[in-house]
């Protein structure tokens, strides 16, 4: 089985220095587990992923490419040469537009099934078998036959600790540069500084006053406002109105499951 | 202002009391005809407001007249905000359009925010169009002029399902299309976006006819550009539509995406979180012990019982009770839970801030004082370990439906 996961150069949030995407880490760890996996990347520096031949892969392929030119074409030419089985890619990338559209792009060129925030892979060449996040820890169980390519979701599991002796023998290999790099016209796009905006305070009314805006921020118009308070009740009081309490909210399910 | 000239003499004599030798003058009668009445600013401020609005609200533009009644006015805004009539717009310039998650056929709040954008982006002349997949109910309300439903595609097809939404729109044709950035909504807009070849401005946090304005880098700058095609809104960052319901006229969709079933996926279900195995963080709903617990088995039941993620406070982890990775709080989990169910736990900061996202609390205390009690929704003043066998008393009970308080 071919395994391909996606490297992109990310960029920390904070301090701004190259490093490896959580997510892509994440991804490694799901391809370690599956098998032999490679890794892909295509920009004007492949130091930013040499962390990843720390973090379980053996050999990096690295399609030398100009800044600022779109990756897709010169991405989706290798894996049409290389024919995985599956491909691993960050559900979205790290310090850059953080749009997650390269993967749909592939996806779209090389007509490749693409199952998004994926959090765990199992089986073999013919079948996979794909969990995919729905959120709250809820997932749906995809089974697939026939290459496919996976987002990862950051719900999957941590990535493996960073080994420096691995990282030593790893490759990073420099295959052919990519002939065209076609220019796409980019909208025009104003940058600045980041502002924070106040969030939306759910619950409060709107045209409500200030002070109206300030109870529902600090949840005393919410439940704590009209909360309950029972001293000393006989504690089957206390257990049904427990229950009942727990059923309006509706995270208990009701009482007429298994009526005789 | 010109002031009639008061005659104090004048004055005087009218209030000469009549028919006395010695002239006697009485001052309390009122004094009418001449001179300037007396003021009443409670009288004048009330002639101000505004009627028909809960909050008070005063137009001090309308002078009062302090000596003639006061006019109020207004009384018609009063009934035409009593039956909230349907705005129809029957011949848009142009058409923003929605593709909504809609789970289960209702709008979810991330939904209406992105309607509540695409009418900031429409203004007076544009319309809002809402497609969904399946039916859907409640769109009118939320902001919606046009409603296009398409058929809902049967299982997990996610390919088959942005097809039919792209032929839809290309029929369409809307100036702008918005779609929230949620984990479906987000996956719909992106392969949308490659099948029509159009780019996508994601996770937008300010929609505005002048500009959408997003992220990036790490949330180290902020991208600006005018509204295109395609985009996404971010959650919780625009406000809802609040104006009266619209019309959602139906439109006929005349192209009809080829039903194409994609072979390659062979199967999917959905698998549902397992309380007891969930990480903490992502629970939907906990139950924690404290220190004022000291029966563990009986709370390992009840948790399994109300199917719920245990939880605990510092000191249960801290004595080795219970699991390092239960500990909620501000050096353990934060939750993001809909419901956290305490049970002996007084509630000291370091605690509280790891339930500071749970909209519901529940409490179980002997200490009428504890901070845990004045944030719970319901908060029972009663030893926990006797409220936990009664728990489990009756949860058996409703299994088995021999529940005396159900007749
Ligand atoms: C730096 C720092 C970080 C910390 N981080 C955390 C953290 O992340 N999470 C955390 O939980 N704590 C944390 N703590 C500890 C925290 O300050 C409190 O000590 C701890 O939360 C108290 O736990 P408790 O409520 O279970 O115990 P207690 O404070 O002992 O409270 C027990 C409660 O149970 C009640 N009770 C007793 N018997 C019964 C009964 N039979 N039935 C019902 N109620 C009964 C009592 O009235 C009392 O209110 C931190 C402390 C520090 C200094
Ligand atoms: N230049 C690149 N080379 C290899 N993979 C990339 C590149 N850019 C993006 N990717 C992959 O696509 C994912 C999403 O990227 P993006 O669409 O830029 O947010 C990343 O997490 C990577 O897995």
């Amino acid at each position: 089985m071919t395994i391909v996961v996606l490297l992109s150069a990310g960029r920390h949030p904070v301090s701004g220095a190259p490093v490896l995407p959580r997510m892509e880490a994440q991804a490694i760890r799901i391809a370690a587990s599956l098998g032999e996996a490679v890794g892909l990347h295509a920009g004007p520096d492949a130091e930013a992923v040499r962390e990843a031949l720390g973090l379980g892969l053996t050999r990096i392929e690295h399609i030398a490419l100009p800044e600022g030119l779109d990756p897709v074409p010169a991405l989706s030419a290798r894996l049409a040469a290389l024919a995985p089985d599956l491909v691993l890619a960050g559900r979205r990338s790290q310090g850059g537009a953080e749009s997650g559209v390269v993967p749909y792009a592939l996806a779209e060129a090389l007509d490749l099934l693409l199952i998004p925030d994926v959090v765990a892979v199992s089986g073999g060449a013919d079948t996979l078998t794909l969990d995919q996040s729905l959120g709250r820890g809820a997932l749906r169980r995809v089974s697939v036959r026939g290459p496919v390519l996976a987002t990862v979701h950051p719900d999957a599991a941590a990535p493996h600790a960073y080994a420096f002796g691995k990282a030593r023998r790893g490759a990073v290999e420099l295959v052919g540069a990519a002939a065209t790099g076609v220019d796409v016209p980019q909208a025009i796009v104003e940058e600045r500084p980041y502002r924070r905006r106040p969030k939306l305070v759910k619950g409060a009314p709107t045209g409500g006053s200030a002070a109206e805006r300030l109870k529902a921020a600090t949840g005393e118009g919410g439940s704590a406002a009209k909360g309950r308070l029972l001293v000393e009740p006989d504690p089957e009081e206390a257990a049904r109105e427990i229950l009942a309490h727990l059923r309006q909210i509706g995270v208990l399910a009701g009482p007429t499951k298994s009526n005789s | 202002m010109t002031r009639p000239r008061r005659d104090p003499r004048a004055e005087r004599a009218s209030i000469q009391v009549a028919g006395e030798a010695r002239p006697r003058f009485d001052r309390t009668a009122r004094r009418t005809g001449s001179g300037r009445p007396r003021r009443d600013p409670r009288a004048e401020r009330a002639g101000q407001r505004v009627a028909a609005e809960a909050r008070p609200r005063y137009d001090l533009s309308q002078t009062v007249r302090f000596d003639a009644a006061v006019i109020t006015e207004a009384q018609p805004k009063a009934a035409a905000a009593a039956s909230p009539k349907i705005l129809v717009l029957d011949d848009p310039a142009f058409l923003v359009a929605v593709v909504p998650d809609a789970p289960g056929g209702r709008l979810s709040s991330h939904d209406r925010q992105v309607l509540g954008a695409a009418r900031a982006l429409a203004g007076r002349e544009g319309g809002v169009a809402i497609l969904t997949l399946g039916a859907c109910e409640g769109v009118g309300p939320a902001g919606a002029d046009r409603w296009l439903p398409l058929d809902a595609v049967e299982g997990y097809d996610p390919a088959t399902q942005a097809a039919r939404v792209a032929a839809a729109l290309t029929a369409l044709a809307p100036r702008h299309i918005l779609f929230p950035e949620s984990l479906d909504g987000g996956d719909l807009a992106r392969r949308v976006a490659v099948r029509m070849g159009e780019p996508l401005f994601t996770n937008a946090e300010v929609v505005a006819a002048n500009g959408l304005v997003r992220p990036a880098k790490g949330r180290r700058v902020e991208q600006r550009i005018a509204p295109g095609l395609l985009s996404t809104v971010a959650p919780d960052a625009v406000a809802e539509y609040g104006g009266p319901p619209r019309e959602a006229r139906p439109l006929p969709v005349e192209a009809e995406a080829p039903t194409q079933g994609s072979k390659r996926i062979v199967s999917a279900a959905r698998v549902p979180a397992d309380p007891a195995t969930v990480p903490l963080a992502l629970a939907e709903f906990v139950a924690s012990a404290g220190n004022g617990i000291t029966d563990l088995d009986t709370f390992r039941q009840v948790v399994a019982a109300l199917r719920a993620t245990p939880g605990a406070s510092r000191v249960l982890c801290d004595a080795g009770l219970m699991p390092r990775h239960t500990q909620v709080g501000a050096s353990g989990t934060v939750l993001a839970a809909t419901c956290y169910f305490a049970l002996g736990i007084s509630g000291a900061p370091q605690h509280l801030q790891g339930v500071a996202g749970c909209e519901h609390v529940v409490a179980v205390n002997t200490d009428l004082h504890a901070a845990m009690i004045e944030r719970a929704g319901l908060a029972i003043v009663q030893d926990a370990q006797a409220v936990m066998p009664a728990l489990l008393k009756l949860l058996v009970q409703e299994a088995q439906g021999t529940g005396d308080e159900t007749a």
